[in-house]
């Protein structure tokens, strides 16, 4: 580890210096930045040998940042992006748990990328880790180190990538366990035509394998797959009028070691069909208007209930979502602009299409009403609900969850001689109903949040606090949580403006029903210092300290944790 | 008279065929929906095969799956099947469902096959199994047929419900509470469910989904049987607009994940993002 890190930093520091060489080709040029960032993590318990807290950062981090831009010419360049932490601290996915890891397993991991870019007018050589996302449906959320091209001569687009998602990791029983994973490769292609601003139409072909023997022992619970799906994709814009639409099917095994069958065609050649082989089909569509004033959609989205693929691996499957957005403003002020901005979406969600559920509804809406009435008013209201509805099973009734939000917030301005004044409130109400599967019966959990702000800006110091008072309640059958907090912050240039200084300082008291109090501490500090137009160390600080009452035992139990984020950043570019 | 006496001791030999082995079939209830997992989980489906001291000899298994109405909707394709062979040592012979339903070799009609070549999954109902041991030539019965019935519904993960996904959290009022709330794993289990809540942050240079599979998350807490959350987080959020993505592991009473060969194998919900921030959408 060491010794990677050491040829890495090696590297940095060589292209780093590439700026002053003497010797620089005309037209050459580097621009982009470098850095390294430390973060320190500290948790105190008490009493000793409580662990009723947890810590939830690395205790030591290392994380470094490298991308640089060569520049040969007009029509030679070579990117480069480069960002890697010395600690693993993967917690979900398939290196989760992992400790030690190997070379390809360093290379492979998601919380390092090493890519490289180069490109000589339409033709672009991706080399490294890519993430790349060809289409809603096909791929674009895993990143995957290897080499490919992305070709674009007039309005052809051609797009092939090859190389590994993850690396097989060993099944470890622990404590802690590694559930582990098999290695998996990944091919994807593109190939269509564009032209841009006008539509766009294209193909999308993408593959996953994982090698069996690559983990041992091998997972205990996941089994080696592979997965294919075919996309075709359109795009088109006519004015401010968009259409765009992809339908895809994917052939998914989810497990390679069950026998191949002929009863299920598959995406053949490119698959065998196994017995625990899905084929399914996955669509959607919007269609819509976009202007300055004036927003509208629609969206429908189909997933198939087979419906899988490598590149989305969250993806939840089984449904259809139907949505309607829009966005406008209204009611002119004097200057020209508009005085009020409404933003709002209704939709429906349907699970289990295919019925190997159990049928789900869902209605979702939101709402963002904001209006400016004159330069000291303003009030902006937001409603929010969330429905959720099924069958249970066996059981009486079915489950209902039903949440529902609604916000209000007047701001008032005023500015005086020397500062200019701002009073915000901010009132929340959210209610929670959940029906018991058994009894039928309806709780209702509701919390109430209110929150007053004062801004004062100076305008001839360079000074910027605020306060704030928050109340929040909780009430729920055998459970009523209070929270009063109270937090201030200043923002502040000192040292020719070469420092900037933020702080806050946040107090909570809590109560759990009738226990003693417990109480909350939080103390917080940015330092930035531009050292030179191109170099800045950014320090940031902070502790908190929290004591519970006695809703837990041992009582007086307290922790203290601490944080210090402190790099170096800097920026290059050979044409200032 | 002679044809009496034969067709009697044809009679004979044959209620002691098909009275010689005797099987039980064990079935768990609610198996997993998604029937290439039965092969690979012994704990679904054993049938045990017991010649009363008679070794079993070559064998094939004719099983069945029938809705409640008794319509047959699957049915090994015995011609196809495998020539099974009896424990020789004179004990009992125990098959799973690798041997029972071998999908390979099976039929299925209407919609079922449908469904199955869709999602691997029959539709969410209850039906029988049925398995009788039968001779390879001929297919003639050699035991009792042995019924089990089951039901099949396969599960779906908690879908998130608030923050909604984007949603934009004042970070005066996060710095004190975020109200985490999901929907319940359906069906309804029997045993109640954990949900395990996972908050992630999404660093600068990171993608949502990079964020949370290679991030310490900043919230990590296991629920028993409650769809909602109230987190302190206990931070300061002094940048511009900071990005988290969050999601819900469901497990099942022995913390495992509730689903581990669906989707993602981790029982992990659709993760969805949202920011804290001081920039208004209006902005």
């Amino acid at each position: 580890m060491t010794k990677r890190t050491t040829v890495l930093l090696s590297l940095i520091c060589f292209v780093c210096s590439a700026p002053h060489a003497q010797t620089k080709p005309p037209g050459f040029s580097v621009s982009g930045t470098a850095g390294i960032t430390y973060e320190g993590y500290g948790l105190s318990r008490s009493p000793s040998g409580w662990t009723g807290y947890t810590a939830r950062r690395p205790w030591n981090q290392v994380r470094f940042n490298f991308t640089p831009s060569f520049k040969f010419g007009k029509d030679f360049s070579l990117p480069f992006n480069f960002n890697f932490a010395a600690v693993p601290t993967n917690f979900a996915g398939p290196y989760a748990g992992i400790k030690n890891q190997n070379f390809g397993q360093f290379i492979t991991n998601p919380m390092n990328s090493f890519g490289l870019n180069p490109k000589y007018k339409w033709a672009e050589l991706q080399l490294g880790t890519q993430y790349l996302k060809y289409s809603d449906l096909s791929t674009g959320d895993i990143g995957i180190f290897g080499a490919g091209v992305d070709l674009r001569p007039k309005t052809w687009r051609f797009k092939f990538f090859t190389g590994i998602s993850q690396e097989g990791v060993n099944y470890f029983a622990g404590p802690p366990t590694v559930t582990g994973a098999y290695k998996r490769k990944n091919w994807m292609v593109q190939v269509g035509n564009e032209l841009e601003g006008k539509y766009l139409f294209a193909v999308n072909l993408a593959k996953g394998k994982d090698v069996p023997a690559s983990a041992s022992p091998p997972p205990t619970t996941i089994k080696p797959q592979e997965g294919v799906v075919i996309s075709v994709l359109g795009n088109v814009y006519v004015d401010k009028i968009y259409f765009k639409g992809e339908a895809a099917q994917s052939t998914f095994t989810k497990d390679v070691t069950t026998p191949t069958t002929t009863l299920l065609r598959g995406l053949k050649p490119f698959i065998e069909p196994h017995t625990s082989s899905l084929t399914d089909f996955a669509g959607q569509l919007s269609v819509g208007r976009k202007s300055t004033n004036f927003d509208i959609g629609l969206m429908l989205k189909y997933i198939g209930a087979g419906f899988q693929t490598t590149g989305y691996p969250y993806l939840q499957p089984d449904r259809f979502d139907y949505t309607l957005n829009t966005r406008f403003n209204a009611w002119k002020n004097k200057a020209g602009g508009y005085k009020m901005n409404v933003v709002a979406s209704a939709g429906r969600r349907v699970n289990n299409l295919k019925n190997t559920a159990l049928k789900a509804n869902q209605f979702i809406a939101n709402l963002n009403w904001y209006t400016q009435f004159d330069d000291h008013w303003s009030l902006n209201i937001n409603y929010n609900n969330f429905g959720f509805q099924s069958a249970s099973g066996t059981n009486p009734y079915g489950i209902k969850n039903v949440s529902n939000d609604l916000g209000v917030n007047p701001t008032f301005t005023w500015t005086g001689t020397k500062i200019m004044h701002l009073v915000s409130l901010s009132y929340n109400y959210s209610k929670y109903d959940e029906r018991d599967v058994m009894t039928g019966l309806t709780t209702s959990n509701n919390t109430h949040t209110a929150l007053l702000t004062y801004v004062p800006t100076y305008l001839t110091k360079d000074l910027s606090p605020d306060f704030s008072v928050l109340y929040f309640y909780n009430d729920v059958p055998l459970a009523k949580v209070k929270l009063f907090t109270v937090s201030s912050a200043l923002n502040t240039n000192v040292a020719k403006k070469k420092i900037r200084l933020r702080g806050q300082l946040q107090y909570t008291l809590g109560k759990l029903n009738a226990f003693s109090n417990n109480n909350n501490l939080i103390a917080s500090c940015n330092i930035d210092y531009k050292i030179t137009k191109k170099l800045s160390w950014n320090t940031f600080l902070t502790t908190n300290y929290y004591k519970y009452g006695n809703e837990i035992t041992p009582v007086g139990a307290n922790y203290l944790e601490s944080m210090c984020r402190t790099g170096f950043q800097y920026s290059f570019d050979t044409k200032r | 008279m002679k044809k009496i006496i034969l067709t009697i001791l044809s009679i004979c030999f044959l209620f002691t065929a098909t009275a010689q082995i005797i099987s039980n079939l064990v079935l768990m209830a609610k198996p997993p929906a998604q029937l290439s997992e039965w092969g690979s989980r012994r704990e679904v489906l054993t049938l045990i095969l017991n010649g009363q001291g008679v070794p079993v000899t070559q064998f094939k298994i004719k099983a069945e799956i029938k809705t409640t109405d008794g319509t047959v909707v699957g049915s090994v394709d015995l011609a196809r099947a495998a020539v099974l062979t009896g424990n020789q040592a004179g004990g009992p012979t125990i098959l799973f469902a690798s041997d029972v339903l071998p999908l390979e070799y099976m039929n299925f009609t209407g919609k079922y096959k449908s469904a199955l070549q869709k999602t691997g999954k029959l539709p969410a109902d209850n039906y029988t199994l049925c398995t009788r041991p039968v001779r390879p030539a001929d297919y003639a019965p050699l035991g009792e047929e042995q019924c089990k019935p089951f039901y099949l519904a396969s599960l779906q993960l908690p879908i998130l419900m608030k923050p909604y996904n984007e949603e934009l959290l004042d970070p005066k009022k996060a710095q004190t509470a975020i109200l985490f709330r999901w929907s319940p794993v359906v069906p309804a289990q029997t045993s109640p469910v954990t949900y395990r809540i996972q908050v992630f942050e999404v660093l600068n240079n990171q993608s949502p989904v990079q964020a949370l599979r290679s991030n310490q998350p900043l919230l990590d807490k296991e629920l028993l049987a409650v769809t909602q959350y109230i987190w302190q987080p206990q931070l300061t959020f002094v940048n511009e607009k900071s990005k988290f993505i969050w999601t819900i592991q469901s497990l099942d009473k022995d913390q495992k994940p509730i689903t581990q060969t669906d989707g993602n194998g981790e029982a992990r919900s659709e993760p969805i993002v949202f920011y804290i921030g001081t920039s208004t959408k209006h902005d």
